[in-house]
């Protein structure tokens, strides 16, 4: 045996407590934003829930269980072509954000040389959220109106005999603005996913002879996948709930579930409104996981 | 090894004449970024399968050299020819050259066999062939029970044998390797570094290798190229360079050369004695002219210094010996490294064998040592 002298060493932290304390300070902290989501979200969403069984009355509801609002709603023609045309625009505005969006996000997060000016233009593509979304709105009128800037604009070059009537309170308008309106919620998240990306990694496909359209279908489009489907859900979430723009740039021409749950509320038929809100979550959640699981095939997110 | 037997035939084997295939001529190659110069005309001559190692510090212009003869980067001026094609305008992807890059910069969402596979699907190969050549390169780097890996799921010695396969499988005549040993840790640098090396000789090409490591560049190459500023300042064998520095930067940059100013003190024939600050040298075999009264850098290698102890007046001694103490005794395991001090001041350094016990009797500070070497180690330096 031969004999050791060592510094004294300190004492042995006790791990367990540690880690308890540690568990502790965790559930402390959660417990905030928990307790927020418990009171203004799920319990809310349950009441609207419960009130979507309840016998709709002229000027609320009496709290006896049917399951007409569900059947009426369903079995109304008007409501579906609401619902469909909801998810169409929904699916439109993504599909659109995505294509537009893309490369913007590549041109910041890949073409932009430095850090400083990177985050510069991504400030600068945040510009809108600046203002309010009701002076965004509003503009549009003067812009895309019978009367207004592009119409004119375009009378007078002669490439049209008489202003474009789909420029506003249409589809069409509710469609273009919403994916300007979310356009930044589908940026962002490609933005983040391709600027982890190795430049090096572009350059050494290049120098084994990969063309543009070989790195864009071969690293980049896979490479950015998390980044499109968090997008893609965020654009699609947000453009199914909308009624605001519907009801501001398509005035009366354009529908969305959205709205008709506002129309609902305003004349006090809350179980009919809950019953609409309960198809409309439960179509945005289809949605959702479809999106999701397209967009983890193979995927080890 | 189908896929790799092109390179492994003998070298006589279907060598065009005047040396093997893989052979690298710069004329003149010049780069610049913006005012700094990064290459400033460089003549350089790579012969056919030869591993050949670009040394020098960060910012020397190693990597920019390289990535000119890999095509990442146009030069400016002069020709880059591989094996007298002029290279010069022809895209990257087209060179018989690839490149293993620095931290590798694999595909990290492809397997193993997709990174390798990579190259021969942009080439438009048929998939089966494909297939064939992949199986076989990852086979020939001892890869093929990774094959479905995801580059993360690697250690960083296997993610560099796929980014080896990877430039491999499309069989070029010239490999270029930027810093490829960088990322790893210790034991497996002196590892794979032997690995490249024995690599290189089953291969038959041409290795390009930048590194800013001496040791690594002395153990792998059969050329040192030593870089400083854009410039070369000197290209031999590993000894060339090691033992006979041509000049001041090389002689400093090998490390563990004692580095001493002097003027010449007497020329006769090839033996040329200079006088340091406090000592006297003797060179002989000196390759260029001098005159009396010339500045001069003489380098001497740590390891040709010898030591014992003895006191003495430092006026009593012949050339090449001079009176010291140690300051500090380093032990390195191997060998040992005392930093010595003239009795004018001036450091010198002394690495002796762990074995040669007599640095033990040798106290710091206390011991005087006579420090002395043979007048061949001495090199004298004008540039």
């Amino acid at each position: 045996m031969s004999s050791y002298s060592l510094p004294e060493a300190a004492p042995v932290p006790a791990v367990g407590r540690r880690r308890l304390t540690a568990n502790l300070s965790w559930a402390l902290l959660l417990s905030l934003p928990l307790l927020w989501l418990l009171v203004f979200l799920f319990v809310p969403v349950l009441v609207v829930l419960v009130v979507s069984f309840f016998q709709p009355t002229l000027s609320g509801f009496e709290q006896s269980f049917t399951l007409d609002n569900y059947r009426l709603l369903l079995t109304s023609g008007p409501f579906f072509s609401t619902l469909a045309n909801t998810v169409l625009s929904a699916l439109i505005t993504t599909v659109v954000t995505f294509l537009a969006g893309f490369w913007v996000a590549y041109y910041l997060a890949l073409v932009v040389p430095n850090l400083r000016s990177r985050f510069a233009l991504f400030i600068i593509a945040l510009a809108p959220f600046f203002t309010s979304f009701l002076i965004r709105a509003i503009a549009w009128i003067p812009m895309m109106g019978r009367e207004g800037v592009l119409n004119s604009a375009l009378l007078s070059l002669g490439i049209i005999s008489a202003p474009l009537d789909f420029l506003l309170f249409s589809n069409f308008a509710v469609r273009v603005a919403m994916a300007q309106l979310y356009m930044l919620f589908m940026i962002s998240p490609i933005f983040f996913s391709l600027s982890t990306i190795d430049p090096a990694v572009l350059e050494a496909a290049r120098d084994m002879g990969a063309r543009w359209w070989n790195i864009l279908w071969e690293i980049l489009l896979p490479l950015a996948r998390p980044g499109i489907v968090i997008g893609a859900v965020f654009v699609f979430v947000l453009s199914m709930g909308d009624f605001a723009t519907v009801r501001l740039i398509g005035g009366g021409a354009s529908t969305s579930v959205g709205l008709s749950i506002q129309n609902f509320v305003t004349f006090m038929q809350f179980p009919q409104a809950a019953a609409a809100a309960g198809i409309l979550v439960l179509v945005t959640v289809l949605g959702v996981v479809l999106l999701l699981r397209w967009g983890s095939i193979g995927e080890d997110l | 090894m189908a896929v790799l037997a092109q390179h492994e035939r003998p070298a006589e084997d279907g060598v065009a004449s005047g040396g093997q295939r893989g052979t690298v001529v710069l004329r003149g190659v010049a780069k610049r970024f913006g005012t700094t110069t990064a290459v400033d005309h460089i003549d350089l001559t790579i012969p056919g399968g030869s591993y050949v190692v670009l040394l020098g510090p960060s910012g020397c212009g190693k990597t920019t050299l390289l990535r000119m003869i890999g095509g990442h980067e146009m030069a400016d001026a002069g020709d880059i020819l591989l094996d007298g094609v002029r290279l010069n305008d022809v895209p990257a992807a087209q060179r018989d050259i690839s490149t293993v890059f620095q931290h590798y910069a694999l595909f990290p969402h492809k397997t193993v066999a997709e990174n390798v596979e990579f190259g021969l699907k942009m080439r438009g190969l048929p998939p089966a062939e494909r297939e064939q050549r992949v199986s076989e390169a990852l086979e020939f780097m001892d890869l093929a029970n990774l094959r479905d890996r995801l580059p993360k799921q690697l250690s960083g010695g296997q993610q560099q044998r796929v980014a080896l396969a990877r430039a491999l499988v499309t069989q070029p005549t010239v490999l270029l390797l930027d810093e490829p040993l960088g990322d790893l840790d210790r034991l497996l640098q002196l590892r794979m570094r032997v690995e490249l090396r024995t690599l290189q000789r089953r291969l038959r090409i041409s290795f390009i290798h930048v590194t800013h490591n001496q040791e690594e560049a002395l153990a792998i190459a059969d050329q040192i190229v030593v870089m400083e500023d854009g410039q070369i300042k000197q290209v031999g064998s590993p000894q060339e360079v090691y033992r006979r520095p041509t000049n001041l930067f090389t002689a400093s940059f090998m490390g563990d050369n004692n580095i001493l100013a002097g003027r010449v003190l007497s020329v006769n024939g090839d033996a040329v004695e200079v006088a340091c600050d406090g000592l006297r040298l003797r060179a002989n075999g000196v390759p260029h002219a001098l005159t009396v009264d010339q500045p001069v850098h003489a380098s001497i290698r740590a390891a040709t210094v010898r030591v014992r102890p003895e006191a003495t007046a430092a006026t009593d001694l012949p050339p090449n010996c001079v009176a010291a103490r140690a300051t500090f005794i380093e032990y390195l395991g191997d060998i040992v490294k005392l930093h010595c001090q003239t009795a004018s001041g001036l450091p010198l350094i002394a690495k002796l064998p762990e074995s040669d016990t007599s640095w033990q009797h040798i106290r710091e500070d206390e011991t005087d040592l006579v420090l002395y070497w043979d007048d061949a180690d001495v090199q004298l330096l004008t540039a």
